[in-house]
């Protein structure tokens, strides 16, 4: 029995990585304004505060993602 | 919320925009003249590049913030902030692919003093976004009357 390819994979591992790297950004992102959103609909003029607690939350999460394209330049040379 | 409240937020971040530059522009000095050191040119402008892009794409959350903030009165506030902040959030990255597209195998460009001066500037302005909010004194409560108002 000869083996034939049926099913061919070209381009660069490099995408998988950055879809992995988007991943937990995404999530990280989506549950913080998420709940931002939740509890300037239950106290409207704490709005401020959350918000800035919210500018932390996310400023840390992406700063995943912003390193993880960042490597692409340290390692992808 | 009368139609001249802006929540109190719209301070904080200013403040975080400002740092985030002299942030940026500090290690923009330090790194340049590093990466001439070991790299030559395209090196120096590694490193001013990364210190640019850290700043542009640290700063954009900011302010998205701030652009939504304008917003606060209308009653789809909740809905326009939400597109403003994750819309530009996702604009940003997308920006950042294309940016990382069109810089790849430049000769001008040494990509690990970029990558190194980027991680940098993020970290950094982490530190920064922390501090300022933890001396931000900020009021606790958005609809204050308009003589004490301080923005």
């Amino acid at each position: 029995m000869d083996t034939t390819v049926v099913a061919e994979l070209t381009g660069n591992i490099a995408t998988v990585g950055y879809g992995l790297a988007a991943i937990g950004p995404a999530i990280g992102v989506g549950i913080v304004v998420g709940r931002t959103i939740e509890g300037t609909a239950r106290q409207p003029e704490l709005s401020g505060r959350l918000q800035t607690l919210m500018y932390i939350g996310i400023a840390f999460t992406e700063a995943l993602a912003l390193i993880g394209i960042a490597t692409y330049y340290i390692f992808g040379a | 919320m009368t139609a001249s409240t802006r929540p109190s937020s719209s301070i904080v971040m200013s403040r975080v925009l400002l740092w985030g530059a002299v942030l940026a522009g500090g290690i923009a000095v330090v790194a340049a003249p590093l990466g001439y050191a070991v790299a030559g040119v395209p090196g120096l402008v590694g490193g001013l590049l990364g210190a640019a892009m850290g700043l542009v794409f640290m700063g954009a959350t900011a302010l998205s913030i701030l652009v939504a903030n304008r917003f606060a009165s209308s009653d789809a506030y909740p809905a326009v902030f939400l597109g403003v902040v994750m819309g530009g959030w996702l604009v940003k990255l997308v920006l950042f692919l294309i940016v990382t597209v069109l810089l790849r195998d430049q000769p001008w460009l040494e990509p690990s003093v970029l990558g190194l001066t980027l991680i940098v500037v993020v970290v950094g302005s982490l530190v920064v976004d922390v501090l300022v909010t933890v001396k931000g004194r900020m009021p606790a409560v958005t609809d204050l009357p308009p003589s004490r108002r301080i923005d």
